[in-house]
């Protein structure tokens, strides 16, 4: 029994950027909730607890966020001055903050007032930390000196005297609890053990040190200054990994996607770059609306959190997952499911002799309209605005099909005013287009063949033909151009590759000729491109 | 009328004198005092305090207008020059070195300095309103209570654990308000503090009382603001102590930087309030002060200010204060150096007013007629100017006077930000036009890595939208090698699409093809770089052929149609009506469109016979629709091939 074979659909490549899983992952957040704050938002920081607030630290405040809300649930004011670096400890009870006037503050999440005031610093503090072991504070400061203190009895423990300009940025070990690195303004990373009084690694990172990363393993420590991210291996002794130059302006702030595959960068010139972390090769690209200060990512990468020098916060929030819906649907169909559940549940006994239900074979509307051979009817459903706009390959594809059964002309002739502009408004659109170039051309001369005569009469047909036929003179002139361009590159590839000297010296001076024997020419190329590319 | 200061170094004061307006003191970043006569719009006068630029002016703020009636010791200086209408004379300026210096707009210099109170930087001043006394406040936290006839200290009090940051006396003079992140209220017979008012979370800029009433009658309200808050708070004076929060607040599109007030001294009559904020926007208030009201208010009118380019950028206000009726407002506008003062009707029915003032020139003038002091830098026709871009491609400049040259260069950088911004930069040397144009590719090539590197799609659009075939070639030209392989993958990926957009790709791709040709050929994985260009290209001609041929074909018909149309008219009338047989919608239109015959009843009958037949075959149409499922191909081309022929 013959079916009907439906409509082959060739799938083109795409065109421009590559749609990768790693772009439709990152693209699948929704548009951003954009807050105004009081200043420049500095630093952000989500709890590592649920229900996952963020700590986003601007100006002299620090609002605690839920992860859905618009209004910050919890408000911190008891700053004199700018607030810097809002971090909670690891068992989200407790947030540590520097301050402009040295003062580092302690507070209970759900209290108001300084639990402890750590005095000492001489000038503004802008790291904060607590250790692995969550009893002691690591702070850094203008005043070139790094300090851990004693969190019951606010003590200074100890106090570090190496670096010779502002600290800036630093991270505490998560596995060990005396470990700690600080990166400084003097271009220099140092690892501290608090059981000894000095450091016992610097690396030298070539600008100032804007920000510092810890891999989850700790085996990798990751710098940020200048325009360069700089990835260290902290096992090897310092030893420098990669070194990523992809802003062109001094990168801000680090951050680590949950799964720790992906690495993300934020910057002053208004991107957040996405890194993959086996091949270090940019992966996806944000862009923002002013320079970008600080930046972190929710658990699961929920959401994505970015404070600018605008004083405006923009949370982007991870659209419900498509799982999601299906099990949502699947819920609703379940009733019915188990009606004839019993049924799907026999299982075969051996000798019972099966006989296949023919599976139906579900067809698509032009294809409907095709094997019925209502051609004019199945142009019309290929035509339709959705498929016209969204998926050209499917109308030009049932051209094609058209094409192929002769009944072309049949199917484009006899339309009226308004079907035939339609007809014209997707050739310009899509005439052009190299893909399909070969299919439309001869769809157009056929509309031109059988409406000639008609030319003249209705002004918006008259429009339209009007601006396809200026539409092929840029084509023409263009394609004209690239012929050039075309000459260009055979010459650069005779010179670069003697081997095939002779037939390529011939040709390079027939651009524009037809096609024939263009194409014999280029071969050598082709045969030479499908090795490199396959 | 006196501005608080403010904590922040960076709010300049700037204050018009109280009551005719006639003077506004400007006290701008070099630390002088500049004096402009409101009405002449011309610097009046320019004082230089001995330690401008170690102490700079914080604050400052004028005395109240006096007659001749006034104090003995005052009278006589004001006896010089003898006037009866009263005039502002003093003016007391706060320092960052705690002193506070009293200059005498009269006498045209220093006329005392109040030292020795204060351990810090002076925040704010304000003179009572009848009394010879003056109010300081300070870092120290300290208020102080000055007596001008004898120059000493009175009082001084700790007013707040942190700095006093805005200081206000009330209109009958009793009352005075002081505040830090707190606004207090001190009696100031006893010095006792009567209230406080809690609620600002930063230091407290602006403060100023808002109803002149006396505050036994729950009528006394003032207005505050703060930095970095987005609000103006009214506050209500309540008897029974009952003030805990503001009644009202307006709403800001930045922190307030002057504010002006007109006080209402009845229930009856609104308050007025102009404030000029942080962005260089004024908005304009009005209110009656009748108790609580939840929500904030937003201005009745907001004022911007743009220049008149192209592309207008704004212009900060400065200051603004309201006149006698209430749509006549005083604006001082531009920067600090070159304040332009003027008087400006708003239309207040309007909630956004914008206007647009050609500030450049305006400028140029004041500075020409009046101050004569002012040195313009002589430029070196020698000097080199250095400007940011690519070490090596640094072109140098001559300095020449071609002011037709600065025009054209600023109509080219004008598409650009980030290349205006650079090319401001050497704004002030004018350059000939060819050093121009080199100069403007430079930045072009910078911008261009930049955006390369950072693959930022703005600054890629802009750079390689430009149409000047020169400007590509002296970019491309530029281009350090390391950044022409990520160019030609960006034109490659740019070259697909449009032809529109793919012809200016051409011209940027044949200029790296030429510049660059020994680079390219010497590198040994070309055919992997250029492959997919090439291979890109190669598909996209291969239509050229045919192409071409539906082009003259089309171009055929369409001009045969173009020259015939008018000619085949009449005698294509019956064509006309076959053709109103396929079209239903239109056929009206152009039956009345195209057809120019003389008679019009013939005109009618030939539409209506139209639109019969059009019916009649609409309605064949829908049989044959009915059919067609059980006819095949042939039959449909049979029955379109019926209708052409009709």
């Amino acid at each position: 029994m013959a079916s009907y074979k439906p409509t082959n659909i060739p799938v083109y490549p795409k065109l421009g950027e590559k749609v990768t899983e790693e772009t439709l992952y990152w693209k699948n957040y929704k548009t951003p909730i954009q807050i105004k704050e009081f200043g420049a938002v500095s630093n952000i920081h989500f709890s590592p607890v649920t229900p996952y607030n963020f700590a986003v630290t601007a100006f002299t405040r620090i609002h605690l966020y839920g992860l859905l809300s618009q209004e910050p649930v919890k408000t911190f004011t008891r700053f004199k001055d700018t607030a810097y670096c809002g971090r909670f400890r690891s068992d989200g009870q407790l947030l540590v903050a520097g301050c402009e006037d040295s003062v580092v503050r302690l507070f209970d999440v759900s209290g108001k007032v300084a639990l402890r005031m750590f005095k000492g610093h001489t000038k503004a503090v802008h790291v904060t930390d607590f250790t692995s072991d969550r009893y002691q504070i690591l702070t850094g400061s203008d005043d070139y000196t790094c300090c851990l203190w004693d969190i019951p009895n606010s003590a200074q423990l100890n106090t570090y005297q190496e670096h010779t300009d502002y600290i800036r940025c630093g991270v505490t070990s998560q596995l060990n609890r005396d470990l700690f690195v600080t990166g400084s303004y003097d271009h220099s990373l140092k690892v501290f053990d608090a059981r000894v009084d000095k450091s016992v690694m610097t690396i030298n990172h070539g600008h100032p040190v804007e920000s510092l990363l810890l891999y989850p393993s700790e085996g990798l420590l990751v710098s940020a200054g200048g325009r360069y991210v700089r990835v260290w291996d902290l096992l090897k002794g310092g030893q420098p990994l990669v070194s990523l130059k992809n802003h062109h302006k001094t990168v801000t702030c680090l951050a680590l996607s949950s799964n720790g595959q992906r690495l993300l960068s934020g910057s002053l010139d208004r991107h957040v770059k996405v890194y993959n972390t086996t091949s270090y090769k940019v992966v996806h690209n944000f862009d923002y609306p002013a320079a970008i200060l600080s930046l972190a990512l929710a658990p699961e990468d929920e959401s994505i959190v970015v404070g600018m020098t605008n004083s405006i916060l923009s949370i982007k929030h991870r659209k419900p997952s498509e799982e999601a819906k299906e099990t949502a649907g699947h819920q609703r169909r379940r009733p019915s499911y188990r009606v004839y559940a019993h049924r799907k549940s026999y299982v075969p006994k051996q000798d019972d002799y099966l006989v296949s239900k023919p599976v139906r074979q579900h067809l698509a509307k032009y294809d409907k309209q095709l094997k019925k051979f209502n051609v004019s009817k199945a142009l019309d459903t290929a035509l339709e605005t959705w498929i016209r706009g969204r998926k050209p390959e499917i109308t030009v594809a049932v051209i094609r099909e058209l094409d192929r059964r002769g009944t072309l002309k049949n199917a484009l002739a006899g339309r009226d005013e308004q079907e035939l502009s339609r007809l014209l408004s997707f050739l310009i659109a899509n005439l052009v287009d190299a893909r399909f170039a070969p299919v439309l051309i001869t769809a157009a001369e056929m509309i031109l063949d059988i409406y000639q005569s008609i030319i003249g009469q209705s002004p918006v047909v008259d429009k339209q033909l009007l601006h396809l036929q200026s539409l092929l003179e840029r084509e023409l002139d263009y394609q004209k151009d690239l012929l050039e361009v075309l000459g260009m590159l055979d010459t650069m590839f005779a010179s670069s590759l003697p081997k095939i000297e002779l037939p390529c010296s011939g040709i390079s001076t027939s651009n524009g000729l037809p096609q024939g024997q263009s194409t014999d020419v280029i071969f050598p190329y082709n045969k030479m491109q499908s090795r490199v590319f396959e | 009328m006196a501005s608080d200061g403010g904590s922040s170094s960076l709010q300049l004061p700037c204050v018009f004198s109280p009551k005719s307006r006639q003077y506004l003191a400007v006290c701008a970043q070099d630390g002088r005092l500049r004096i402009w006569n409101t009405d002449s719009k011309t610097i009046n006068q320019e004082y230089v305090p001995s330690a401008h630029l170690s102490a700079t002016c914080t604050c400052i703020a004028w005395g109240p207008c006096r007659t001749v009636k006034e104090g003995p010791q005052r009278k006589k200086r004001k006896s010089e020059a003898v006037q009866v209408e009263e005039k502002a004379d003093l003016l007391a300026m706060g320092t960052a070195a705690g002193s506070v210096l009293l200059y005498s707009t009269a006498k045209g210099t220093l006329h005392c300095s109040l030292d020795e109170a204060h351990s810090a930087g002076v925040n704010c001043v304000h003179w009572h309103p009848e009394d010879s006394v003056l109010y300081s406040g300070s870092d120290d936290t300290n208020i102080v209570e000055w007596d001008l006839q004898s120059g000493k200290m009175r009082s001084k009090w700790k007013a707040d654990r942190a700095a006093v940051t805005s200081l206000c006396v009330s209109p009958d003079g009793k009352l005075l308000l002081s505040a830090g992140h707190v606004i207090k209220m001190w009696d100031l017979d006893t010095k006792e503090l009567y209230r406080k008012f809690t609620g600002h979370s930063t230091a407290v800029t602006t403060l100023r009382f808002a109803t002149t009433r006396p505050p036994d009658s729950n009528g006394l309200y003032f207005v505050s603001g703060a930095a970095h808050d987005r609000l103006i708070s009214v506050w209500q004076v309540r008897e029974d102590g009952k003030d805990k929060n503001s009644v009202v607040s307006f709403t800001l599109t930045d922190e307030p930087r002057h504010v002006d007030l007109v006080p209402s001294n009845s229930k009856e009559e609104a308050v007025r309030l102009a404030v000029v904020c942080q962005d260089g926007q004024l908005h304009l208030f009005e209110h009656f002060l009748n108790g609580p009201c939840k929500k904030p208010f937003s201005p009745s009118c907001s004022v911007q200010m743009a220049d008149t380019r192209e592309s207008p950028m704004p212009i900060p206000m400065l200051a603004a204060v309201l006149g006698r009726d209430s749509r006549s407002v005083l604006l001082a506008y531009g920067n600090h150096l070159q304040p332009v003062i003027e008087q400006v009707e708003v239309n207040t029915t309007e909630r956004h007013v914008c206007l647009s003032r050609d500030v450049k020139t305006s400028l140029s003038l004041t500075m020409e007629s009046t101050v004569s002091k002012v040195k313009t830098p002589v430029v070196n026709t020698k000097s080199k100017v250095l400007v940011p871009g690519l070490p090596g491609h640094q072109a140098p400049l001559k300095g020449s006077h071609l002011e037709k040259a600065s025009e054209k260069r600023k109509k080219d950088t004008k598409e650009m930000s980030i290349a205006e911004q650079l090319g401001e930069i050497d704004l002030s040397a004018t350059s000939s036009e060819k050093v121009k144009a080199s100069l403007q590719t430079d930045n072009y090539a910078v911008l261009l890595v930049q955006g390369l590197e950072s693959n930022d799609a703005d600054i890629l659009n802009k750079v390689l939208q430009t149409r000047k075939e020169m400007v590509i070639k002296k970019t491309v030209a530029r281009l350090p090698l390391s950044a022409v392989l990520p160019l030609v993958k960006e034109l490659t990926n740019r070259l697909q699409g449009h032809p529109f957009a793919g012809i200016l790709m051409v011209r940027w791709l044949k200029a790296v093809l030429m510049h660059h040709t020994s680079y390219l050929a010497s590198l040994p994985d070309l055919v992997t770089e250029l492959g997919v260009l090439y291979h890109m290209i190669e598909s996209r001609v291969k239509m050229f052929h045919k192409l071409t041929k539906l082009h003259g074909k089309l171009y055929l018909l369409m001009t045969h149609v173009a020259t015939s149309d008018s000619s085949n008219m009449v005698s294509e009338v019956d064509h006309t009506a076959k053709l109103v047989y396929e079209d239903e919608s239109s056929d009206e239109n152009e039956a009345s469109g195209d057809e120019v015959l003389p008679e019009e009843d013939s005109d009618h009958w030939e539409e209506e016979e139209g639109m019969e037949e059009d019916k009649q075959s609409s309605e064949e149409e829908d049989e044959g629709n009915r059919t067609e499922p059980k006819a095949n191909g042939e039959e449909d081309m049979e029955h379109e091939n019926e209708s052409e022929e009709e």
